[in-house]
């Protein structure tokens, strides 16, 4: 049991860990109190009435133009704008004005947002260190001036996760029903030409995904061979439009896919005594009764193995959509690595991430129960 | 015709993979099957550019390590998996790799790594594949495992082989093939990685993958078709190779 | 055994403990003909000049990729070239090293070459295309290209608000010289997105600007609004794209040092050379560059050789408006994406 603590360990450390950090960057808030110590000291004891004293409006000036100063403003000017359009200018003029004492005569002069008791409440918000801003946006939800919780006017996310719930099931869906007949096949063939199909099955497992995609971008282009078969056969008398489609996402990824579903269910399949099979035929059990009532449960732990796996694969897949689909075909995952390597907006990447976790731990126990409940019925 | 339908999804799963072929060899620079001549130009893009050796050298340092540690630590687990049946737990977290979405994967070894200031170097890189690989490995030689006689051990011990003596001449013969596709599955799955290493990775640790990534969505040239054809040659040696010595380990 | 778990130890260590490597001079641009050429005439020149090895990579102007070095504390890059706006804005954010005027002379430069960060590099322009190999007429302006009954076909636009709002307004019948002041706000912002609308079904986006000529060229899509220099490297190739300059967008790109660079010294002195007379003389022998530097770019010669130099045609284009970007770019673009992924 000792052996397997270095393994377990570093699986603990480098993923649980990080997952759980994960979680608490959804609703860290670090970026006032580390740009603006003092102000985030003096907000945090403000009573919120009215608009602060003219030392929390000295502070603001002053540490602002310090951070700006030593280029160090932007991180906190993009949290800001995040909650509030127009933050970010009016952070950075307030930090470059010559605006002298008394600031808070000063500053609005500059700009009358500074006389906005709103502008204020969200810096206060920003001060405290822990938000639920990113969690809420996550839902498509805001956070009002006064703190309140309002519905968002774009509603962005929920709907761009139930598209990648969709398109993930979809393949799932697609990879059983096109993987059950092959791994049946190749559960039945001689041993020989089962090793040949086996590889058929591995040799794309083994191949860069990239390479996978760029061969069906040459493959499906409008002057690409497919579509050159299909006028030739005289099925179409113009060229499809199948790159930069759903379809295409579908296809590519279901090439992708299709053997972590094959191989999980090939393994159960091969080990099912073809006698049952057998004597429900001998019985006089119709070709579709034998499937439901005896093949399919008993390869259940295949399909459902299968099934997960590739789920599991296809909610987290991004890349795929990206190059072969068009606006409309993009998985949330696109916008989480966005978020996080691109706009450095970390609360919102892990925001979505953790939507992400959610939602397909809710579809996958959603889908096992159902599964159960039909098979339960069939049998 | 029993296996029509099968032989044809078989086709369709490899036969898509040869589209890339043809314009390796292009003479033109887009990404068409109309060629407007033959030529070996971007193989010798491909092996030329610095870019393109720098992520092989990546890919391979990576890899290799990736490999050698995920073995390692996985043949240990799996030895203790066998001694001992693990509890739920320990094995759920052994298999935590395979049930989080890789981009969550990514965003949350992303974070840590900027945490522990590994980001942008070979460390963070290489510990994130290991865990990748983990499970994969674990499950290779446990397989094994199970077809491997206790008893030859105590054989040996009763013989009086010190610990030594039976590495040598019981476990290393019996599991040594294993253990070696093992470490080629584990070496495939860091080299074929993308996610995790989009996140992780900065310029300098670019691997294949991610160089791909940037040859099919920056640069968009045919070079990309070379590099895959390249790349998917070494992929495939490996995985044959993997599975030559799975067969021979019986 | 012995040797083999040598061997292990050797990889593990090489893997885990190689320390980042001091690395070489690395320069990075939007790639294409220019970083070909540029390659040839300002890095390496550079290089046999000075005996600095530089290497070049290629982005597509996401100025987070930046933000993501200097945030993780490893500076893969040095030397950049980016675009206006997102100059200013990192320069604010922290991401670019102020340009040092010692080492670089500020005096060389056309009136607004310099910015606090960045010393101008070459200009650059969008423009609208199509392959009359396969579509003989094509549409004139961007109001016709926005007709989708009388142009059928795919219409390949930037993935991102810059460009593509101006190109929106203007389609629907906004004048040139209105176009920011009508972008400013909230009805000519949703007057673009609606223009928008109108053709988002038949439009493919592109990041990279390899894309719209990759996209054209393979006859995946029927017209393309892309970088001139690159349309006009391909129709001097042999491919039949006509280059309309009364649908230029221009702007100039800026060379800048990355933050905390650990060859940020030796940028500096790369900016130096790369804005000099001289070798960006022997570029313009090449590619029909529009430099910074007064000396090259006001050279009757030079302009007269170069017909397809964005500097010649200036006056039938729009000049993307960097003050305008800088304060609503962030929101746009947010927009943007939400709108294109809807």
């Amino acid at each position: 049991m000792l052996l397997t603590l270095p393994a377990v360990g570093l699986v603990v450390v480098a993923l649980l860990l990080p997952l759980i950090y994960l979680l608490c960057t959804a609703v860290r808030d670090p970026e006032l109190r580390a740009t603006l110590p003092r102000t985030a000291a003096m907000l945090r004891a403000w009573d919120g009435q009215g608009l602060p004293d003219e030392a929390v409006f000295a502070a603001l000036v002053e540490e602002a133009r310090e951070a700006a100063e030593g280029q160090r403003i932007g991180g906190l000017a993009q949290r800001l704008n995040f909650e509030r359009t127009g933050m970010r200018g009016l952070l950075l003029r307030a930090a470059e004005s010559e605006v002298a004492a008394p600031y808070a005569m000063g500053l609005p002069a500059l700009d009358r947002n500074w006389a906005d008791p709103a502008v204020w409440h969200v810096l206060r918000r920003a001060s405290v260190g822990v938000t639920p801003l990113y969690l809420l946006r996550a839902v498509d939800l805001d956070m009002t001036a006064e703190g309140d919780v309002a519905v968002m006017a774009e509603r962005p996310f929920l709907p761009l996760l139930s598209r990648t719930l969709w398109i993930a099931g979809m393949v799932t869906l697609l990879c059983l029903v096109i993987g059950f007949p092959v791994a049946m096949s190749i559960a039945a063939m001689p041993p020989m030409w089962a090793r040949v199909a086996l590889g058929c099955v591995l040799v794309p497992f083994w191949i860069s995904i990239i390479v996978r995609t760029t061969a069906w971008f040459v493959l499906l282009q409008r002057e690409g061979p497919v579509n050159s078969v299909l006028m030739a056969l005289g099925l179409v008398d113009h060229p499809l439009q199948i790159m930069f489609t759903r379809f295409a996402v579908y296809l590519a990824m279901v090439h992708v896919l299709l053997p972590f579903a094959v191989l999980p269910m090939l393994s159960v399949m091969r080990r099912i005594d073809r006698r049952f099979a057998r004597a429900a035929a001998s019985l006089g059990a119709p070709a579709w009764r034998r499937f439901v009532r005896v093949t399919l449960p008993l390869a259940w732990p295949g399909v459902r193995a299968g099934g997960l796996i590739v789920f599991m694969l296809a909610s987290g897949f991004y890349i795929t959509p990206a190059l072969m689909g068009g606006g409309g075909d993009q998985m949330l995952g696109a916008f989480i690595a966005e978020y996080a390597t691109a706009s450095l907006n970390w609360g919102m990447a892990a925001a979505l991430g953790l939507m992400l976790m959610a939602g397909v731990a809710a579809v996958t126990l959603a889908g096992l129960g159902l599964a159960r409940l039909a098979l339960g019925r069939a049998a | 015709m029993r296996f029509g339908f099968a032989a044809i999804v078989l086709v369709l799963l490899a036969a898509p993979l040869l589209a890339v072929l043809p314009i390796s060899v292009t003479s033109g620079t887009v990404l068409s099957l109309h060629l407007p001549g033959v030529s070996l130009r971007w193989y010798g893009e491909f092996f030329e550019s610095s870019r393109w050796m720098l992520a092989a050298c990546n890919s391979f340092i990576i890899g290799c390590s990736t490999s050698v540690l995920a073995t390692a630590l996985g043949f240990m687990a799996a030895w203790g998996m066998w001694r001992a049946a693990p509890s739920r737990l320990l094995s759920g977290v052994l298999n935590l790799p395979l049930v989080v979405p890789s981009v969550i994967t990514g965003l949350a070894m992303y974070f840590a790594a900027a945490a522990a200031g590994l980001t942008g170097g070979y460390t963070g890189i290489v510990l994130a594949h290991t865990v990748l690989a983990i499970p994969y490995v674990v499950l290779t030689l446990l397989a094994a495992l199970r077809r491997f006689d206790a008893g030859l051990l105590r054989a040996a011990a009763s013989l009086g082989a010190d610990w030594r003596v039976s590495l040598r001449r019981v476990v290393v013969p019996s599991l040594g093939p294993a253990v070696a596709a093992a470490m080629l599955f584990a070496f495939a799955i860091s080299f074929d990685e993308l996610i995790v290493a989009l996140f992780l990775a900065g310029p300098g640790q670019y691997t294949l993958p991610r160089q791909m990534l940037a040859g099919i969505s920056d640069i968009l040239t045919p070079t990309i078709c070379a590099a895959a054809v390249v790349v998917s040659l070494v992929s495939v040696l490996a995985m044959g190779l993997a599975s030559a010595l799975l067969r021979k380990a019986g | 055994m012995r040797y083999r778990s040598l061997l292990a130890g050797v990889a593990i260590v090489a893997g885990l403990a190689l320390p980042a490597m001091a690395r070489e001079l690395t320069v990075v641009g939007f790639g294409g003909g220019f970083q070909d050429n540029a390659r040839k005439h300002l890095f390496q020149g550079y290089a046999t000049a000075t005996g600095t090895k530089v290497v070049d990579d290629v982005y597509n102007g996401e100025v987070a990729r930046i933000a993501a070095m200097v945030k993780a504390k490893d500076i893969g890059w040095d030397v950049v070239m980016v675009e206006a706006p997102e100059l200013v804005r990192g320069c604010q954010d922290g991401l670019f090293e102020r340009m040092d005027w010692s080492v670089v002379h500020k005096d060389k430069f056309v009136p607004g070459g310099t910015t606090t960060c960045g010393a101008g590099a070459v200009g650059w322009g969008v423009a609208l295309f199509w392959d009359e190999a396969r579509t003989p007429v094509g549409p004139k302006n961007y109001t016709e290209l926005f007709d989708v009954a009388k142009f059928p076909g795919k219409r390949v636009l930037r993935s991102g608000a810059k460009m593509t709002l101006e190109i929106a307004l203007m389609a629907d019948g906004v004048a040139p010289g209105e176009v920011y002041a009508a972008l400013a706000t909230k009805a000519g912002q949703d007057r673009a997105f609606a223009k928008l609308d109108t053709v988002k079904p038949t439009v493919i986006w592109w990041k990279s600007g390899a894309q719209p000529l990759q996209l054209v060229g393979s006859g995946e899509a029927a017209y393309a609004v892309g970088y001139v220099g690159r349309t006009a490297n391909a129709a001097k190739d042999g491919a039949k794209y006509p280059l309309l300059w009364n649908t230029l967008l221009y702007s100039f790109d800026f060379w800048t040092v990355v933050k905390g660079a650990p060859n940020a010294t030796e940028g500096m002195k790369l900016i130096e050379y790369m804005t000099d007379a001289g070798p960006l003389r022997a570029l313009a022998g090449d590619w029909a560059v529009s430099p910074a530097t007064k000396a090259v770019a006001d050279d009757p010669t030079i302009k007269a050789k170069n017909p397809g130099m964005v500097a010649n045609h200036a006056g039938e284009g729009l000049s993307i408006d960097t003050d305008f970007w800088v304060q609503y770019g962030d929101d746009l673009e947010k927009r943007f994406a939400a709108w294109a992924a809807r």
